[in-house]
């Protein structure tokens, strides 16, 4: 009965990821400049001694985890604010918490990159009518601000998705069990950290390690924004990828960052998924 | 009815049906006959110039029954790719539109066919022996020039006035530049006092070449070309300073400057040909109009005391792998040289310049006759310097662009720019 899909699996995943494989090995050239030929673990070598791919990597970590850990406890909170409001103003609420979620992430990063401009971009134009700066913010082109201005964006685009799923473990939680809490005088933070957050754990964990991978690949929002921009300051590894693969055309050398890249989500999935079952 | 009406009525119908199958016939056989070439290009793909190169095609298809156009279109940022898959897929379009590097690193593949052998005598005698000179790639021609346009440093006459300036005096030289933004910055503080591209991409290596040039820079090419060389870093210097006097506004592309200077809101714009057209589409400027606002002259030269531009026009290649090199052959001849191309799509919307001698026809060589297209042939044209185009300069474009922008935003000192900036062209 599994067959057919083991056999699509293979077809859709375990091709590429062996053609990947094959590729690192070789020095491959996509216009074919010089002809192919086996490196061994030649392209490997060189991204130990290639800076611009260690500054991805952390640059990808950074952005990863921090923007994830940022939308977890604010799509938290927001899902615990709005609990317990009912009827047409809770409705209401809720739709526009998830409205960012419905915008398509191009546009969030075009309309964030506008409101960004150091000349008549309206997060400057705000900051200056109210007096908080005197001149305005290069937010992105500010080689230390370019990284938080771009998870600002992301984690407004993505902080809904915490709170549509925890807002729905949280209706998860059975009443008996919040109703016991409370007889044993369980009230307001000690509720949350006692009672709600073990129901929460596992919603928390899997969004987050979805969260994490998609992240983890997130090229549309940098690149429409920075470019991973300015210098090398926004390059995280998908970015790093594509610049090797369709500017250098070095598809070798781009498919070794790209194992890379998968060995360290598959790595990181396996420890998360173990951390699930734990609990 | 009558039976004579009957009989009128009867022949009239088949009369019909043969006028109806004698056209389906004739399509047919013209069809049979007709011969299908695909042209890739971003002509089609963007709103200003698609109706132009539209009719254009349509037109070309008219005068030649026996060829049929498929114009495939694609996003300038995108064709060198598309390109260099579809020719390792071997299913390379037939004719396609190329500019820049991009030409270089498609012709890298192999791929491209030799022209020299379709220029007969009378083509050569056409085309401007300048047009043509960059275009050889390992000594074989690889591309027909279709549009030339070269960049020009564009000046707002009413913004420069504003700010004290004579307006019919632009800059000659980098501190006559600077002195002119520094007047800007102070008397219009919303006003960008220099629109340069300083994002990371190809085109922008390409835009920022001539600005190296100038100051004698050259971070890629022979063997004394050095990222880390005292020119380079005067030049990553330089541009600091522009940053920190807030006299460029870092990270917007070309195409992002030309909305604000139809506003009057960019004083000098490093930009080709075609900002006239766009000025004029967003601001209904007449062409008068345009000329008393806005002027262009060559670059104000820098330490080396040389003024320098590049070459932005577009060219025409044809695919060696192409079934059908002599229709081909005739689309890319028609679309370089034919009046109505030229007056529909070279002069058209996105406006540059033909890359012919002398012109077909008197209406088009009155509409040469411009100050804007006269400053670009005569100050501007002889200015231009063609990078080290090729698989390398790609390659290299994101690591000097990257050093750029770390100059332009960042703190780090120069020379430690500079020098990571030849590490990373010494290790690819």
């Amino acid at each position: 009965m599994v067959l057919p899909s083991v056999g699509v699996l293979a077809i859709v995943v375990g091709y590429p990821v062996l053609y990947t494989l094959l590729l690192s090995t070789q020095d491959y050239n996509l216009l074919g400049v010089t002809p192919t030929r086996f490196v061994g673990a030649g392209n490997y070598h060189k991204l130990l001694d290639d800076p611009t791919f260690w500054t991805s990597l952390a640059n990808t970590a950074l952005y990863t985890f921090g923007s994830v850990a940022v939308a977890a406890v604010l799509g938290l909170v927001l899902a615990l604010v709005t609990e317990d409001v009912g009827g047409r103003r809770g409705r209401v609420a809720r739709a526009l918490l998830l409205t960012p979620w419905a915008v398509p992430f191009v546009v969030v990063a075009f309309l964030f990159r506008y409101m960004y401009l150091q000349n008549g971009g309206a997060i400057n134009a705000v900051l200056l009518a109210s007096g908080l700066i005197r001149a305005p913010i290069s937010w992105l082109n500010e080689a230390s601000l370019a990284l938080p201005a771009v998870m600002v964006t992301n984690i407004w685009a993505m902080t809904p998705f915490f709170f549509l799923l925890l807002a729905a473990a949280l209706a998860g939680i059975p009443n008996e069990v919040l109703e016991s809490a409370r007889v044993d005088r369980a009230r307001g933070l000690s509720l949350v950290m006692h009672v709600k957050l073990p129901f929460l754990r596992n919603a928390l964990l899997v969004s987050s390690l979805l969260m994490i991978i998609a992240n983890f690949n997130d090229f549309a929002k940098i690149w429409a924004m920075t470019q991973g921009g300015p210098g090398y300051s926004t390059t995280t590894l998908v970015v790093y990828v594509y610049r090797q693969a369709f500017e250098n055309f070095s598809i070798g050398y781009a498919s070794a960052i790209g194992v890379v890249w998968l060995v360290l989500l598959l790595a990181f999935a396996v420890a998360y998924l173990r951390a699930l079952r734990v609990h | 009815m009558s039976s004579a009406s009957r009989i009128a009525r009867r022949a009239s119908m088949l009369a019909a049906l043969a006028v109806v199958v004698g056209v389906a016939a004739a399509s047919h056989d013209a069809s049979a006959e007709a011969v299908t070439i695909t042209f890739a290009n971003w002509a089609a793909a963007e709103g200003t110039t698609k109706p132009a190169i539209e009719k254009v095609i349509a037109d070309f298809e008219a005068a030649h029954p026996d060829i049929r156009i498929r114009s495939e279109a694609i996003s300038f940022s995108e064709i060198a790719r598309q390109l260099a898959l579809r020719v390792r897929a071997g299913n390379p379009p037939d004719v396609a539109q190329l500019a820049g590097n991009d030409t270089f690193l498609i012709a890298a593949t192999g791929k491209l066919e030799p022209l020299a052998g379709y220029i007969d005598a009378d083509l050569e005698a056409q085309l401007k022996p300048d047009a043509m000179s960059g275009l050889a790639y390992q000594g074989k021609l690889i591309a027909l020039p279709w549009t030339l346009a070269p960049a020009g440093l564009w000046y707002d006459k009413a913004v420069l006035q504003k700010a004290g300036l004579d307006p019919e005096k632009p800059p000659k030289t980098i501190e006559e530049l600077t002195s002119a933004m520094a007047a800007v910055r102070k008397s219009q503080p919303d006003v960008i006092p220099l629109g340069l591209d300083t994002t990371n991409r190809p085109f922008s290596l390409q835009s920022n070449w001539p600005w190296m040039a100038t100051f004698g820079a050259m971070p890629l090419g022979d063997a004394k070309a050095r990222a880390d060389s005292p020119q380079m870093k005067a030049y990553l210097a330089w541009m600091r300073d522009l940053a920190k006097n807030r006299y460029i506004d870092p990270g917007r592309k070309i195409g992002e400057f030309r909305p604000l200077a139809a506003q009057d809101k960019v004083a000098f714009i490093w930009d080709q040909v075609l900002l006239q057209g766009v000025v004029q589409n967003a601001s209904r400027m007449s062409d008068a109009d345009f000329y008393k606002r806005w002027g262009v002259t060559a670059q104000p030269a820098g330490p080396s005391g040389r003024s320098y531009s590049f070459e932005g026009g577009h060219q025409l290649v044809m695919f060696a792998d192409s079934k059908q090199k002599k229709a081909a052959w005739a689309f890319i001849q028609y679309l370089a040289t034919s009046p109505t191309a030229i007056r529909d799509y070279t002069l058209g919307p996105g406006a540059s310049l033909p890359p012919l001698v002398r012109m077909p026809t008197p209406e088009l060589a009155s509409k040469l006759d411009t100050p804007i297209f006269r400053a670009f042939t005569t100050s501007i044209t002889p200015t231009v310097t063609t990078p080290a185009y090729g698989p390398a300069f790609a390659a290299a474009s994101s690591a000097i662009m990257a050093g750029v922008q770390q100059a332009v935003t960042g703190s780090e000192p120069i020379d430690q720019i500079a020098a990571s900036i030849q590490q990373q062209l010494d290790r690819r």
